[in-house]
């Protein structure tokens, strides 16, 4: 049973727009988060950089006064340092004593150690009343006091709260957006596969002639154009089937219709035994043309299945012709046809029987359809490198518009339909060659027409 | 009168290969399936087998002809199938059959091959010099008599007469023709091999009395110094 396309709606975790879907909104959700740490680290790491060089700068500017004119100089350094208008809102400086009591500077009561000596470090101080938190550095001086400089962090946290916050808005927003974005690349996905669906289900349902729609020229537009040429194909094929069944049911009916009658007759005129010996005989040859097309089709379909390949063997392509030429000379001349070969030794890999079996057709054709030329002729050459093997009357031709049905099975031109020949003949040439991997090139000329059959170069 | 061992296990079949080949003369016993034809096989001798492809049991037709073969057993085999396809017949041949033959058969077809098969050590083929009647073929020097007469023969006009001569009084088929002569094995459709052998009458017959390739109908001629060739029972 055919899955009608609504019912087979996939599972969320079978349904391949959906994982599409989620794979595209991970590898959104990551270069989302590599783009925000690069955003992240440009903006508050480089402001934290800032703040340390500028720190080491004031440290080191105090530690010169220190050496060069003792506490008495640092202090006074410290006083300017304070009072010059620059960052004196952010700037902690301050001279602790060995016991802990600040002697100079604007800092405030710090909260936990202060960090090791010449080591940069976050900390807590109280400052204008309230606990912020603070960059500094403390360097032990000779007398056992240390010196404090540091930055009120107040700058920094307000910077990187509004970063952070507009990371963190962005991150919602592009989950959002892939969820969404994800929910229509499924539907749309969906939408282009549910066409293709519904139109294999009708096709599945037996309407044959029905064919996707392609728009644009996308890859789902040439799936389409793909499906479409594979039921085209089918859709000839088929043809090809019905023309078939007809045909045979048509070229058996006249036959089998003729035994029953014969068959009936010799009933109601079973006392004459010479009667009854002629009809059984004439109702056996109807029988023998039965048994023979059947073996045509056979034959037909037994090469198509290209079993036979495993028999093939180097071969004279010329002796062949040259022997069936030689079969035919008789027959032709009773025609009033010359029949003639040219040609030189041309090795091909092949079967024998079956290759002779199609030149014999071959000519058995010319002789038949090219009555009136007055002779035929057969070639084995060499074109392009390609073996071929050409039969070409002088008759009447073939009709313009009859040239490509001419292999069909069963085809048979409307001035011939008197002669006899069931219209399989030139099917099974075609099988035949291709089962050599080689074509049949059927040709108008003027006068008469040719045959050939090319092989793959050797 | 020869004998001949039927393995078929169709009735229908088997019931019209036994009429047939007995009408024709011959001494027939049939089997239905492959055990019990490997065991008649074995307690006699035949001169002729006719043998289905496919067999119901263990042994099949390509089975037992190619136990037939490695016991040494050289008895002419003709093998019968419903397998119509070249291949089938390269196999069969080459499980060492003497023939093949196709169903649904021609009784004069098989009738004729089996005669072919049963003869095949009466005649030899050693014999340089053939004769029937007052017509003499050389082998060797590629020499036709009739009456004395030299007769001018083309190449393949000399192997056909020499194929019929040498089945003197056998009806010869036109696909065991076209085998025989021509070595080709395919259905020609058409009447070639008919106009062949006129030609080769128009040689042999036109002017000298009585002619000696006779026309069997629906199945095929025979050369022979009788008269008149009776009807061929099918």
């Amino acid at each position: 049973m055919a899955r009608s396309p609504d019912s087979g709606r996939p599972g969320l975790r079978g349904s391949i727009a959906f994982r599409l879907a989620v794979g595209y909104g991970v590898l959104l959700a990551v270069s989302m988060a590599t783009l925000s740490a690069i955003v992240y680290f440009g903006t508050v790491g480089v402001f934290e950089h800032s703040i340390d060089n500028k720190i080491m700068t004031v440290e080191t500017h105090l530690a010169d006064a220190w050496f060069r004119d003792g506490r008495i100089g640092l202090v006074r350094e410290i006083d300017a340092q304070l009072h010059d208008l620059i960052d004196t809102d952010t700037e902690v400086v301050g001279l602790v004593d060995a016991k802990g009591r600040i002697l100079a500077g604007n800092m405030g009561r710090w909260f936990g150690d202060l960090p090791a000596s010449r080591e940069l470090a976050f900390g807590r101080m109280e400052r204008n009343g309230a606990p912020v938190s603070v960059r500094l550095i403390a360097t032990r001086l000779e007398d056992g006091s240390r010196l404090v400089v540091g930055r009120d962090l107040i700058e920094l946290d307000a910077i990187r709260t509004v970063v952070e916050r507009a990371l963190l808005i962005s991150a919602a927003v592009s989950i959002l957006l892939a969820f969404f974005g994800a929910q229509i690349f499924r539907s749309r996905l969906e939408a282009r596969i549910g066409r293709i669906r519904r139109t294999t289900a009708r096709i599945a349902a037996g309407e044959l002639s029905s064919r996707i729609v392609v728009m644009g020229n996308d890859e789902f537009a040439r799936l389409g154009d793909d499906i479409n040429r594979m039921l085209d194909r089918i859709e000839a094929l088929m043809e090809g089937v019905r023309h078939v069944s007809n045909s045979i049911a048509h070229d058996l009916r006249t036959p089998l219709s003729r035994v029953r009658s014969r068959l009936d007759r010799a009933l109601q005129a079973s006392a004459d035994p010479h009667a009854l010996v002629a009809d059984a005989r004439l109702a056996i040859e109807d029988i023998d043309s039965v048994i023979s097309l059947f073996d045509k089709l056979l034959q037909i379909a037994a090469l198509e299945s290209g079993v036979r390949a495993g028999t093939f063997e180097r071969l004279d392509l010329a002796a062949i012709a040259h022997d069936m030429t030689e079969l035919y000379e008789a027959a032709a001349e009773e025609q009033g046809i010359a029949l003639h070969f040219t040609g030189t030794p041309t090795t091909i890999r092949g079967d024998r029987d079956l290759l002779a079996s199609a030149l014999a057709s071959l000519i058995d054709n010319a002789i038949k359809y090219g009555r009136n030329g007055g002779k035929v002729d057969v070639e084995v050459a060499t074109v392009d490198g390609a073996p071929a093997l050409t039969v070409r009357d002088y008759g009447q031709g073939v009709p313009p518009e009859d040239m490509d049905k001419l292999t069909r099975r069963f085809y048979r031109v409307d001035q011939s339909r008197h002669l006899p020949g069931n219209g399989l003949g030139l099917s099974i040439v075609t099988a035949i060659t291709q089962l050599h991997e080689g074509t049949l090139a059927l040709r108008r000329l003027e006068p008469g027409f040719e045959a050939s059959m090319v092989f793959p170069r050797a | 009168m020869p004998n001949c061992l039927v393995i078929e296990d169709d009735t229908e079949t088997r019931d019209y290969l036994c009429s047939g080949l007995r009408a024709a003369g011959y001494a027939v016993q049939a089997e239905t399936n492959g055990e019990a034809g490997n065991r008649r096989l074995q307690e006699t001798r035949w001169d002729v087998v006719v043998l289905d492809r496919m067999l119901p049991g263990q042994v099949d037709g390509l089975g037992i002809l190619e136990q037939m073969r490695a016991r040494g057993d050289g008895t002419p085999v003709l093998i019968l199938s419903a397998l119509n396809s070249v291949d089938e017949r390269v196999r069969g041949l080459r499980a060492g059959s003497d023939d093949y033959l196709t169903k649904p058969f021609v009784m004069s077809e098989l009738l004729a091959r089996v005669e072919n098969l049963s003869r095949r050590n009466s005649w030899s083929r050693e014999a340089t010099v053939l004769q029937v009647a007052d017509l003499q073929l050389d082998v060797r020097t590629m020499r036709v008599t009739r009456q004395g007469t030299t007769i001018t023969l083309q190449p393949r006009e000399f192997r056909l007469l020499e194929y019929l001569m040498r089945h003197e009084g056998q009806i010869v088929t036109r696909t065991m023709l076209l085998e025989g002569v021509w070595e080709y094995h395919f259905d020609p459709q058409t009447n070639v091999i008919d106009v062949q052998i006129s030609r080769l009458r128009s040689k042999i017959d036109k002017d000298f009395s009585p002619a000696l390739i006779h026309t069997v109908r629906g199945a095929g001629y025979v050369l022979s110094a009788a008269p008149t060739y009776g009807p061929v029972t099918r």
